[in-house]
């Protein structure tokens, strides 16, 4: 039995879709994350979990139990608000014990559960804080004693990090993960933000305009993406589109470049991860792409290589070469040629849209 | 900044407390019937407001009727507020307009409209004799009913409007956190929404409580010679009996009643609910 069942999930606002066909089963502890660009249905697909949403078709369950038409306050979840929405005329220990006492748990429980909470949370000492008294990070952490405290059977995250300062965020990230697992929570969670889904969550459904795209683990959906929106969405890449020659080989313009299988005269769009083109400098040699040098971009600990090839613009990353290689010297107009194996470069189907922030051509 | 403020500190200060410094003046004046004012320093015209008991009586009347009408305004505005406060779009701009509508029509045209509405040969009546459900006709006009009746629909707006603007900045994922932790609709509006919406309520019968102490034209139309209420009397004073210094010991009694029970009542409210 799953802990958290959506089938056929879909909300519509007079003409327009707003959700469409999403369908997820949660295990129990599973941190699953909701992506998308905004827009794209996530909040709605949470909002319907928690029941302020009423689904136009298909079933909500909770641990087997449909509450597709349940009110919020019997779903049993825990919310975690994008702004927090804590209550500002209740002390920290009220705001946490509010879910307590709706459940009817005793006074002298709910004071120990509480205290549990806090100190979960690394927030004792601040119960009797009101919440206007506390840090932005602090109030978040409120937020998630508030929904932790109950036990709830889904623990709901609405873009919970939006609101922090980016150390602060990466910091709040880790700490959410450990006490999700720490305490077995089955957990959905919702962001726009890939790193944030990457890093937490067990499984990632990436969603656009209302349906999803693809479900799978980070590296499923970063290595093998279904589909161009994927690909794009999550990380940087390098789309080429043209023939399939021969298994292997895809014909854009006059480059032969390697992919993963193909039927040939298939129309495709190729795509390859910056990180997985190498780069050789000078001109001689067989095979590949080639190409000159445009910008480098220097990161630190990688470098980013722009390279002008006959088959469009090519963004190359790779860890920053030590000082004296020949990559290090290459500076702009010097000519490369650019290789990959046949398993790095991903054939899809050219059938539609990418997401707009990384479309070839105007690489990040 | 406080260069800005001398305009409307120099109306207040000429227009209004001048005319009340007066007021208050010629409240410890005494009265003779030939000689109208005569000027004293003393305090009988306030003693004998306190000491008559028809006074006591209207002050009295004033003093439940105005509370009596702050209630039903505040249980009939909050739900209407609320409403108000959480509709958006294109019907929220009509249904606001329409709560001021009845601000456009003057109280005196307003009563006049329940009179023919109420009397005994009135609308009503007429209807409830022609369904057969009574005999005679009830009677409504002249009763404190009337009166209240007529108060409150001059104040409802006032009321809707304050609670409205404070209960929309009430950011409504507060009440889904509520909902969400397990409280049906009314534990939401009592442990949330009502608490927080605490200074409108506050400032809504604030405003409302001072519009009923002082209203004039409902009860002197709805309520007939019979029923008095102090802001009646004071202009009897003036006008009828041309007693001025009893009649500004009247109105300075109605000024600090009415001031010192909203400030009482502020101060409990929100004392009450701080917790």
């Amino acid at each position: 039995m799953s802990s958290l069942s959506l089938q056929g999930l879909r909300r519509t606002y007079s003409a327009t879709v707003a959700v469409d066909r999403v369908d997820l089963d949660m295990a129990q502890g599973e941190l699953v994350a909701l992506l998308g660009p905004s827009g794209c249905g996530k909040t709605t697909t949470l909002r319907m979990v928690a029941g302020f949403v009423l689904p136009s078709a298909g079933r909500v369950l909770i641990g087997g139990q449909d509450v597709s038409r349940a009110p919020p306050y019997a779903r049993d979840t825990g919310m975690v608000f994008q702004g927090y929405a804590l209550f500002p005329h209740m002390t920290v220990a009220d705001n946490v014990g509010f879910g307590l006492e709706m459940r009817r748990v005793g006074r002298a429980e709910r004071a120990t559960r509480i205290a549990e909470a806090l100190r979960l949370v690394r927030l004792d000492g601040l119960a009797e804080r009101r919440p206007a008294q506390l840090s932005g990070g602090q109030q978040q952490r409120v937020a998630l004693a508030r929904a932790l405290v109950v036990n709830p059977s889904v623990f709901l995250l609405d873009e919970p990090l939006s609101n922090l300062d980016a150390r602060l965020r990466a910091e709040v990230r880790v700490e959410i993960r450990a006490l999700q697992q720490r305490l077995g929570l089955t957990t959905l969670f919702v962001t726009h933000d890939q790193e944030e889904a990457l890093t937490m969550a067990d499984r990632l459904v990436v969603m656009d305009r209302g349906r999803v795209r693809q479900t799978g683990s980070p590296e499923e959906l970063y290595e093998r993406p279904d589909n161009l929106f994927v690909a794009s969405f999550l990380g940087r890449c390098n789309i080429f589109r043209g023939t399939v020659e021969r298994p292997g080989r895809l014909r854009a313009g006059t480059a032969a470049l390697p992919c993963d299988g193909g039927a040939p005269g298939e129309r495709s769009a190729l795509v390859v991860r910056p990180e997985r083109v190498a780069i050789v400098p000078g001109e001689a040699g067989e095979g590949g792409l080639p190409g000159r040098v445009g910008l480098v971009t220097y990161l630190g600990g990688l470098t980013d290589w722009h390279i002008d090839t006959p088959a469009g613009p090519v963004l190359v990353t790779r860890p920053t070469p030590a000082e004296g290689d020949a990559l290090r010297r290459l500076s702009p107009g010097a000519p490369v040629r650019l290789d990959w194996t046949e398993a790095a470069g991903r054939l899809l189907a050219d059938d539609e849209h990418t997401a707009d922030k990384h479309r070839q051509g105007d690489p990040r | 900044m406080p260069l800005l403020l001398l305009p409307a500190a120099l109306l207040v200060c000429v227009m209004m407390m001048a005319p009340m410094v007066l007021l208050f003046r010629y409240s410890l004046n005494l009265y003779s019937p030939t000689q109208l004012m005569v000027e004293a320093l003393s305090p009988a015209n306030y003693l004998n407001a306190v000491r008559d008991p028809y006074y006591r009586d209207v002050l009295g009347t004033t003093l439940w009727v105005a509370l009596l009408c702050t209630l039903l305004a505040l249980a009939a505005g909050f739900p209407a507020g609320y409403a108000l406060a959480r509709m958006r779009g294109r019907w929220k701009a009509w249904l606001t307009l329409l709560t001021i509508f009845p601000l456009m029509v003057g109280n005196v045209v307003r009563a006049a409209g329940w009179m023919t509405l109420l009397g005994n040969t009135g609308m009503l009546n007429a209807a409830l004799r022609g369904l057969g459900l009574v005999g005679e006709p009830v009677q409504i006009m002249y009763t404190t009913g009337a009166v209240v009746i007529g108060i409150v629909t001059v104040v409802l707006p006032y009321m809707i409007l304050t609670l409205a603007s404070v209960i929309e900045s009430i950011p409504r994922s507060v009440e889904e956190a509520a909902a969400n932790m397990g409280a049906r609709p009314f534990t939401v509006f009592r442990r949330v929404v009502f608490p927080l919406s605490l200074p409108g309520v506050v400032a809504g019968s604030a405003l409302v409580f001072i519009l009923c102490m002082n209203a004039y034209a409902t009860p002197v139309l709805l309520g007939g010679s019979q029923f008095k209420m102090m802001a009646p009397a004071v202009y009897d004073q003036f006008v009828r009996t041309t007693n001025w210094p009893f009649g500004a010991a009247l109105a300075f009694i109605l000024l600090f009643v009415t001031l010192g029970l909203t400030m009482a009542g502020s101060a409990l409210l929100q004392r009450r609910y701080r917790g």
